[in-house]
């Protein structure tokens, strides 16, 4: 197997509630105590992006998918494990040395009302990362490089000296992409990228995002909440649940088995066009607070098959006969 | 005669530089018991002919024509006191963001309480046994410790149901429900449809269903309204518009779904996006992105014509249907 493309080791990141230290001084019995409280949105998280692959990561609010895909992109500093990209350790450098990879790693995010600068012509917002990374370009080098972004992503360069409101929804985050093709990128982190948007929108967007992929030969890493655009985009799926992967498979063997307990629930509570009735595996409870996280496998308390070890002990990723990798010691044991 | 039966509905919002028509000759009924889904993206309409069966639109919008008959009272004529009398009491309504819906300063028995005051003459430890009841009904874990406690104490689901139990306090006939689950995560949102179509079927309430996710639609209700730029495009029974839709738009809209296309090929998009109020397209506001497009569309409003059980408003329909019809007779 070749290298990935990305790779990320071990990662965790905590964010902490405390503030600052005299906050979290209490007097107690007698006696002063120092509290320190932390959300644990990741907790261990391994995962490779092979090159050209779409790797979409998929949960529910809370289960630290957003974070990883900031962690990736450097906006938030893991609080432990390492990100590497093309073999190179990314996480540590600073500045001037993080340069390069920030050129080949962009980032398209949910919202593109809050995405992008309303003071900012739509020229403007393409030529910004032009000038910042190809400080050498002619002014025409950079004008035709706006033109063919503009164009590969369907917006008129005529457009060019609007503002961003002047558009829909669907224009801007074309035009959220367009900016991030702008430098060429390799490797594109899309924070739930349609998620904002309405049904027939959704599917021009997704269509621009995978001929990006094919004409570019782009790697993805997508972040979502909706399996059927992970059913119809992904080359392979990680499952995630408070912080950690309970599930990583090729998509199309995900989808017909669902080998963890919370893949199995998630995949029955989508709303099919065929059922004329609700049928869906019932949960047990909510999701618990990532402030305090359950002990050994972080899905026990909902989880129907769940027993003392589960309790226990933390399941790791074991890869399967299928070719899935699930982390849950009922499947391990063959319990399940 | 239909429990509620809207006709010719026009709703228009007075801004600077004349009238904008947010609704155009909607008409629909809903029996009682009935599940009706109205569907359409933002924009479309929908929520805004839920809020005006209630006649709940705020200024600038105004009811400018048509009817809204509630057991053959029309609510569009009547005073504010009257429509009272109906509003959280006859017909109930349940909103998008739960958060939003629940004052975050009183606690949830507390707003239940003052909600079953408001139209009843009972004193308030009845009120409190009828909220309690209400909060059992949509299987809330531990009802009574919930009484006690604030919105923020409860989770985003827990709220979603205990906004249910509020829309239930009363027995109304009929509950809108605005988008109920949108604001929540795919397996909560499957348990809280669960509960509002146990509950709707439980207690013979009519449930208007209003969502963008067709795959709700498809399991919730039994029949369906599509919605474009301010009109009804298409109606009829759930089942039938989802196997076997009419109108290009509703086509689109169910072939554009990701589920519909084959893993890793393109999918199929409708060009363009749903005009503005602003400037709705002449004739059929659909034609500029139809593929049926022809002189006509851009010219006139097609009527309604029938397909089955479905009502169709599209001139390409209308002709098939017409063809259809010149060859049977030929052959016979």
């Amino acid at each position: 197997m070749t290298s990935p493309l990305v790779s990320i080791r071990g990662l965790e990141k905590r964010f902490d509630l405390s503030g600052s230290l005299l906050e979290q001084i209490t007097f107690e019995g007698g006696r002063f105590r120092r509290k320190q409280e932390a959300v644990h949105a990741i907790n261990g998280v391994d995962l490779e992006v092979q090159k050209g692959e779409a790797l979409c990561v998929v949960g529910e609010s809370g289960c630290g998918k957003s974070t990883v895909a900031r962690t990736v992109m450097g906006l938030l500093s893991p609080s432990a494990g390492e990100i590497h990209y093309g073999g190179q350790r990314i996480d540590n450098l600073d500045g001037k040395a993080a340069l390069p990879y920030r050129r080949k790693m962009q980032m398209i995010f949910q919202n593109p009302y809050a995405s992008l600068n309303p003071r900012m012509t739509i020229q403007q917002t393409l030529e910004e990362p032009i000038r910042f990374h190809h400080p050498d370009w002619s002014t025409i080098q950079v004008r035709d490089k706006i033109h063919e972004v503009m164009h590969s992503v369907g917006i008129d360069p005529d457009w060019g000296s609007r503002f961003g409101h002047e558009f829909s929804g669907g224009q801007r985050q074309r035009i959220a992409i367009a900016r991030a093709l702008a430098v060429d990128p390799e490797f594109i982190v899309a924070d739930e990228p349609i998620s904002a948007l309405d049904v027939s929108i959704q599917a021009q967007v997704l269509n621009l995002l995978m001929d990006a992929q094919e004409s570019r030969g782009l790697t993805y890493l997508f972040i979502t909440h909706d399996l059927a655009v992970v059913e119809h985009f992904g080359t392979r799926v990680a499952v995630m649940y408070l912080g950690r992967v309970c599930e990583l498979a090729d998509t199309a063997t995900l989808f017909a088995a669902p080998r963890h307990p919370y893949t199995q629930a998630l995949l029955s509570a989508i709303p099919k066009l065929e059922d004329d009735r609700p049928s869906h595996i019932r949960l047990k409870g909510e999701v618990p607070t990532p402030v305090n996280l359950p002990s050994g496998c972080v899905f026990h308390g909902r989880c129907p098959y769940a027993n003392d070890r589960c309790r226990q002990e933390v399941p790791r990723l074991i890869a399967t006969d299928g070719g899935t990798q699930v982390a849950c010691h009922a499947v391990e044991e063959g319990r399940l | 005669m239909a429990l509620l039966e809207v006709k010719n509905l026009d709703v228009r919002f007075a801004v600077r530089g004349g009238d904008l028509t947010a609704l155009r000759g909607i008409s629909f009924t809903l029996d009682k018991g009935e599940r009706l889904g109205l569907v359409g993206e933002s924009g479309a309409g929908k929520s805004v002919a839920a809020f005006s069966v209630l006649n709940l639109i705020a200024k600038p919008g105004y009811i400018a024509g048509g009817q809204i008959l509630f057991e053959g009272k029309d609510l569009a004529a009547m005073s504010e006191r009257e429509l009272r009398k109906i509003r959280g009491n006859r017909i109930a309504m349940i909103f998008q963001d739960p958060m939003m819906t629940l004052n975050p300063v009183l606690t949830i028995g507390t707003q239940m309480v003052e909600a079953i005051l408001a139209q009843r003459k009972i004193s308030k430890k009845e009120a409190r046994a009828i909220a309690l009841d209400r909060l059992q009904k949509v299987q809330i874990p531990s009802p009574e410790k919930r009484l006690d406690q604030y919105p923020h104490e409860l989770s985003g689901g827990m709220r979603q149901r205990v906004i249910i139990a509020i829309a239930l306090l009363l027995d109304p006939e009929i509950i809108i429900a605005d988008e109920p689950t949108t604001a929540l995560d795919v397996t909560i949102q499957a348990e809280i449809m669960d509960l509002l179509l146990n509950l709707c079927e439980q207690e013979n309430v009519a449930l208007m269903l209003i969502t963008h996710d067709l795959g709700v639609v498809s399991q919730v209700t039994q029949r369906m309204l599509v919605m474009y730029s301010g009109r009804i495009i298409e109606q009829g029974p759930t089942r039938e518009i989802i196997n076997d839709a009419q109108h290009p738009y509703t086509q689109g809209l169910i072939n554009a779904l990701p589920q519909m296309g084959e893993p890793g090929e393109r999918l199929f998009q409708i060009p363009g996006s749903m005009p503005s109020l602003k400037n709705v397209p002449s004739g059929c506001p659909f034609h500029p992105r139809c593929n049926f497009a022809t002189e006509q569309c851009k010219q006139s409003m097609p009527e309604y014509v029938r397909s089955g059980n479905v009502d169709v408003a599209c001139y390409e329909v209308a002709n098939l249907i017409e063809q259809e019809k010149r060859m049977q007779e030929a052959e016979s």
